[in-house]
């Protein structure tokens, strides 16, 4: 359990996170989704008492993560794949954390295997690509078997196996009772992996609901309807309160149902060419949500060569 | 029958692999010993420290044995017997620097506070393994030099025994003075965070300023180039001081050791502030 409440941290004159407040609850997968820059590694590292709020507190299992005895065995965290020392061996790098925080030895080789790195345990993990680091950062959080693991980005540089095997594990850790609090900029890595959403823009909390609550509220869907007779048929579903945007030539309906759509236009005799329920992408409405609190966006469409030299 | 999610849910004592009582400060120390022994930067230091300290100090005896046995000899031979360990303080304070910075340089420094948040005792352990292990080696390698040169030295009748005033405070002086070095190192890698800056800060300040502080003109100045921490701490590595000039063994070694306590105190309240 992860209870943050209007946690703010601000960098000189910035604010990074802007009196941020929710609980991430055990048992299930909670994803923190936000675009690059919007808070979510800052909001992180005050979680493990790395960074010092500018206001606003954050306790796990209801203390401050400071004052656990051994807090690797209480909060196993993934926070850079890169933050180990290069001419360290990956077993090595587990041996001082464990030592640290009294974990047995053991524990380490069975971590290595767990993350499938027993062959590479010797090699420095200098020598390792990205998604070995991020395998290593992975055994590392569930080093000291912590009932809450915290994974900033696990699936960056991983290859599409990988990519499947984080989401079974952060699902697999979830159904043993866990609390598991997972961040990505990907809506769509999300969506397979997530129970619960909290989404953050510019430091701000922009939604924090349950997955089908999201897609409910933030994923628009209409009925796209194709018939020859458009006049009629517009008149027609306007008339039983339905909205019609004529697009192209088709008609983009909402307030009424597929079935409702076609019922209507039978009734009167009039014919169809097509009838679809259309349901937006998550990914379109994770870009809605976020549009006006992406940090660094780019402009498309600007000509480059006009550019000037 | 419909199984819901809530009620397949499992429930995990969130404290069940907690101890009662934190693990202490041995874990912590045993935690920075693992650390500072299995990166190659720290044996390749040692090599060399044990390589310029006792390999440079049987190298001058051997090349100036014949001279200082002559009349014309205008130094003690008690300036020669740990002379290698002037160029052994460039590994000390690399060493020293490298326990802190390379963790700033890699992140890794988020991992050791993720595991141990308490960070004075980070601190405590790392000063600990460092001064622990400089001292050892320092001693060591001392002891090395002053056997290899002396040989050279008794072979010409000027040779210094272990009884003589002053070796053994100078052997293990050198001990000290290397364990005290690497502790300023770190001390400056805590407020600096970056290795180029505070090793070439630190050799700069112990090689080039406090030389130069002796052209400062007047009393002031005299005391200004005393005190600078490389004058002040290495008259305990030599029986008997090159610079005449320097402050004697143990209250030069007294000012020394108050310098790298500030600075070590300074660099942990800006460390135990900032944030990771």
């Amino acid at each position: 359990m992860i209870d943050v409440a209007h946690l703010t941290k601000q960098y000189g004159a910035k604010t990074a996170v802007d009196g941020v407040s929710f609980t991430v609850a055990p048992g299930r997968v909670t994803g923190f989704l936000g675009p690059n820059g919007a808070g979510k590694s800052t909001t992180m590292r005050m979680v493990l008492g790395l960074d010092r709020p500018t206001a606003g507190h954050v306790t796990v299992n209801g203390r401050a993560y400071r004052d656990s005895p051994a807090p690797l065995r209480e909060v196993g965290a993934l926070l850079e794949a890169k933050a180990l020392h290069p001419g360290r061996s990956a077993r090595d790098h587990l041996r001082w954390l464990a030592a640290s925080n009294r974990i047995p030895v053991a524990r380490v080789d069975e971590v290595l295997g767990v993350v499938g790195l027993d062959a590479v345990a010797g090699t420095r993990v200098g020598k390792f690509s990205l998604g070995m680091g991020q395998r290593l950062g992975i055994a590392v959080a569930l080093l000291g078997d912590p009932p809450v693991v915290v994974l900033d980005e696990p699936v960056n540089g991983l290859d599409p196996e990988g990519i499947r095997w984080v989401r079974t594990l952060a699902r697999q850790l979830a159904a043993e009772g866990r609390t598991v609090f997972v961040s990505s900029h990907l809506m769509s890595e999300m969506a397979l992996t997530a129970d619960h959403l909290v989404v953050i823009g510019r430091g701000r909390i922009l939604a924090d609901c349950s997955m089908p609550d999201f897609i409910a509220e933030h994923a628009a869907s209409f009925v796209r309807v194709r018939t020859p007779q458009t006049g009629p048929v517009t008149d027609l579903l306007r008339g039983a309160g339905a909205e019609v945007t004529p697009v192209d030539d088709e008609l983009h309906v909402q307030g009424l149902d597929a079935a409702a759509v076609g019922e209507l236009v039978g009734d009167k005799g009039l014919y169809l060419h097509e009838l679809t329920l259309v349901r937006s992408s998550l990914e379109d409405a994770f870009m809605t949500l976020t549009a006006s609190s992406v940090e660094y966006s780019a402009r498309t469409g600007t000509d480059l060569a006009g550019a000037p030299r | 029958m419909t199984v819901t999610a809530a009620s397949s849910t499992v429930t995990l004592d969130p404290r069940r692999n907690v101890p009662g009582t934190r693990p202490g400060f041995g874990s912590t120390l045993h935690a920075e010993w693992i650390k500072f022994w299995t990166v190659r930067s720290t044996t390749w230091s040692a090599v060399m420290l044990f390589v310029l300290g006792a390999g440079l100090t049987a190298l001058i005896c051997a090349t100036n044995a014949e001279w200082l046995a002559s009349s014309e000899a205008d130094e003690s031979p008690g300036s020669f017997v740990t002379f290698g360990m002037t160029f052994a303080q460039i590994t000390a304070i690399v060493l020293g620097t490298l326990t802190v910075t390379a963790e700033y340089g890699t992140g890794m420094i988020r991992a050791t506070l993720a595991a141990t948040p308490r960070r004075g005792a980070v601190l405590a352990a790392k000063a600990l393994v460092l001064t622990g292990t400089l001292f050892v080696l320092g001693t060591v390698t001392a002891f090395a030099g002053y056997f290899a040169g002396n040989w050279f030295l008794d072979r010409e009748g000027v040779g210094l025994a272990l009884t003589d005033d002053g070796v053994l405070r100078a052997l293990f002086g050198s001990g000290l003075y290397m364990a005290g070095l690497g502790l300023l190192a770190a001390a400056v890698g805590l407020l600096v965070r970056h290795t180029a800056a505070a090793v070439s800060g630190v050799l700069a300040l112990v090689f080039v300023v406090g030389n130069m502080a002796f052209l400062l003109p007047g009393a002031w100045g005299e005391w200004t180039a005393k005190l600078m921490p490389g004058n002040a701490g290495s008259p305990i590595a030599a029986p008997v001081s090159f610079n005449p000039e320097l402050m004697a063994p143990w209250p030069g070694f007294a000012v020394f050791t108050a310098e790298v306590v500030v600075l070590l105190t300074v660099g942990w309240l800006v460390f135990s502030r900032r944030d990771a």
